[in-house]
């Protein structure tokens, strides 16, 4: 149809016949296909489809279908309980926006879910390679050196220092709450600024090392700080590792690690405990003897190899390269001397002092009108907070799919297909209804 | 406006919208009329958009009961008769999506019950094949068109479409429904056409 004779257009005619036309246009309309052969066949081919259609009859309405229908009208008129819906035809659900949004904030949550443990997994391998040593220290079979009456129950230690990597067994006693220490056995009183005396090592004395964990809730901090400072002073103690924290709405708390002369342990420990209530005490010790011995023994061997290349050195002649490689063995043995020599006195010195890591907690009182921080610091405060855990959390998000991102592309590889396949049917099944 | 219905001689001359207003404040005789109206149209629509007459029976209960359940929500900002063909459109829209699910995962296919007349098969068999042909969306402004005597807005709002989308894809769905029926009747002699509507 030529576009120029005919000013109207085909579609037009069809919107004319269904009335759907202003008055105006359809007055225009009207007087063209009065005019028009083929605007006139084009009417009445749209007349005859309609006609066509026309004929497609549908069977009355079932007099069963009408007596259901009525009587859950009766029942809704009566506000009777209709039934729920069924969830996959319930007329305001189930559109493809609400599955998005569903989907979408499903998926979200896990990814936060993800994120979360990934965060949490990855600060904590420190705390559970802590409690597995605890917990393979609490293992071990215990041996009771700590005279009669030590034993009152067992119990996995909380904190213990990591002993067990040596082989030679280890004690582990820990005394429950509010249990009295019976007297520990006494490190030789020979010992002197931390070398053992000949004494101690002649007499097949065992050389325990010990460690001892105490946690103590005090009420008042400041002067159990200073308690514990003249304590450790008067029992020529020192701290090995010292740290305090002063959290807001909190108590304040210490945790230190302190070094006492193995004789004054037990009365250290009792001027600690009375610092405050005992919450939490445990006691181990590892018997070095046999590892001192051995150490000893082989020190011996070096030395008197090292005397023997050197006399060597000084009384035989040679080769220039056995003269080198005599003084490379002589270096290689000096290099296990001076290993070892700092072996024995790192043994001597756990056994000469004791290691006390010591937990005090302070008891918290919440104030009546705390010190409130400024409204702009708080503001600071919160998108710092905020910034940070946003950071974590996009960290988490980037670490999971840098650890999981292959194996999620390959289960992606794997059922990209065979989804692929179903999606197809559906689709397919979907367009034939 | 429910005044307007309360005297059940102005129930069949108010207006669809005045009668759902009654209905969510009680009046039943108010919803009886509104099911007189639509029910074989309501049945009609499920009944030609499947071959199964079950299932269109429980679509159309499932339909009403709708309305029923979201009578008290009900708030006359559209036509009822647009608001009735929409949870329509949303409920087959669902079943088509269970029915292809359970055809995908199951393998289950709907059961055709054959139409007791032999007449109405030829006649429906023969129109519902034609319109099956017909591009998926076009179909449906077709046939709301045709049979459900929407207007073009009612249709944009219902598929939620522009105006003058609603209006080429009616166009075209007819044109294509033409040939198709064109090309179908050397195949259906109009002869055998003409005898079996005549026993309808």
């Amino acid at each position: 149809m030529n576009i120029a004779a005919h000013p109207v257009a085909p579609e037009e005619i069809m919107v004319f016949l269904d009335g759907e036309l202003s008055a105006a246009e359809a007055q225009a309309v009207s007087a063209h296909i009065e005019g028009c052969a083929d605007c006139a066949k084009i009417v009445e081919q749209s007349r005859s489809t309609s006609q066509a259609l026309a004929r497609w009859n549908v069977e009355a309405i079932p007099v069963k279908l009408e007596k259901s229908i009525a009587d859950s009208m009766t029942k809704a008129g009566s506000r009777l309980d209709l039934g729920k819906p069924n969830l996959f035809i319930r007329s305001s659900f189930w559109n493809w926006k609400q599955w998005a949004v569903a989907g979408g904030g499903a998926v979200a949550t896990l990814l936060c879910v993800i994120a979360i443990s990934v965060s949490t997994l990855q600060r904590s391998p420190q705390a559970t390679m802590d409690e597995r040593v605890a917990h393979d220290g609490a293992q071990q079979s215990v041996r009771d050196n700590l005279g009669a009456g030590t034993i009152g129950k067992l119990e996995v230690p909380r904190k213990l220092t990591n002993t067990d990597k040596h082989s030679i067994p280890s004690m582990g006693v820990q005394l429950t709450r509010g249990y009295s220490n019976a007297p520990a056995p006494q490190a030789s009183p020979s010992v002197i600024n931390g070398q053992p005396t000949t004494d101690q090592l002649s007499n097949n004395a065992p050389m325990i090392a010990r460690t001892v964990s105490l946690s103590i809730v005090v009420k008042d901090f400041t002067a159990s700080r200073s308690l514990l400072d003249s304590v450790l002073a008067r029992h020529h103690g020192y701290f090995a590792q010292l740290n305090i924290n002063t959290p807001e709405n909190a108590g304040r708390s210490l945790q230190a690690s302190l070094r006492i002369p193995a004789p004054e342990l037990s009365s250290a420990l009792a001027d600690l405990r009375n610092l405050g209530r005992v919450d939490n005490e445990s006691q181990s010790g590892e018997e070095v003897t046999q590892q001192h011995t051995d150490l000893l023994a082989r020190l011996k061997t070096s030395r008197e190899t090292e005397e023997r290349f050197r006399a060597i050195l000084a009384q035989r002649t040679g080769k220039l390269a056995d003269v080198l490689q005599v003084e490379e063995e002589i270096a290689r043995v000096r290099g296990d001397i001076e290993r070892m020599e700092a072996e024995q006195k790192d043994l001597e010195h756990r056994v000469n002092f004791a290691t006390v890591e010591l937990q005090l907690t302070e008891e918290y009182r919440a104030q009546l009108n705390p010190p409130a921080a400024s409204v702009s610091t708080r503001i600071y405060n919160a998108f710092v907070k905020g910034y940070h855990d946003a950071s974590e959390t996009v960290l988490g998000i980037v670490l999971f799919f840098a650890e999981n991102g292959p194996t999620l592309l390959t289960w992606v590889a794997i059922l990209a297909l065979p989804a692929i396949l179903v999606w197809r049917r559906y689709r397919k099944a979907l367009a034939t209804l | 406006m429910s005044d307007a219905v309360g005297n059940p001689d102005k129930v069949s001359s108010a207006t669809d919208e005045q009668l759902m207003v009654a209905f969510a404040r009680g009046s039943t005789e108010a919803f009886s009329e509104l099911f007189a109206r639509y029910k074989q149209p309501v049945f009609g629509f499920f009944r030609r958009r499947l071959a199964d007459p079950e299932q269109a029976e429980e679509l159309t209960q499932e339909t009403f009961l709708a309305i029923l359940r979201a009578s008290s929500r009900y708030e006359p900002r559209a036509l009822f008769r647009t608001y009735l063909y929409a949870i329509g459109l949303k409920i087959l829209r669902a079943h088509r999506r269970k029915t292809a699910f359970r055809a995908t995962f199951l393998g289950a296919k709907d059961k055709v019950r054959e139409p007791a007349s032999p007449s109405t098969a030829d006649t429906e068999l023969f129109l519902r094949q034609a319109v099956a042909k017909l591009e998926r969306v076009d179909r449906e402004i077709l046939l709301l068109r045709e049979f459900e005597q929407l207007s073009y807005a009612e249709i944009a709002e219902l598929l939620r479409l522009p105006i003058n989308t609603v209006r080429s894809r009616l166009f075209r769905a007819r044109m294509a429904l033409r040939d198709l029926l064109t090309a179908r009747v050397p195949k259906l002699t109009a002869g055998e056409l003409t005898q079996s509507e005549e026993s309808v």
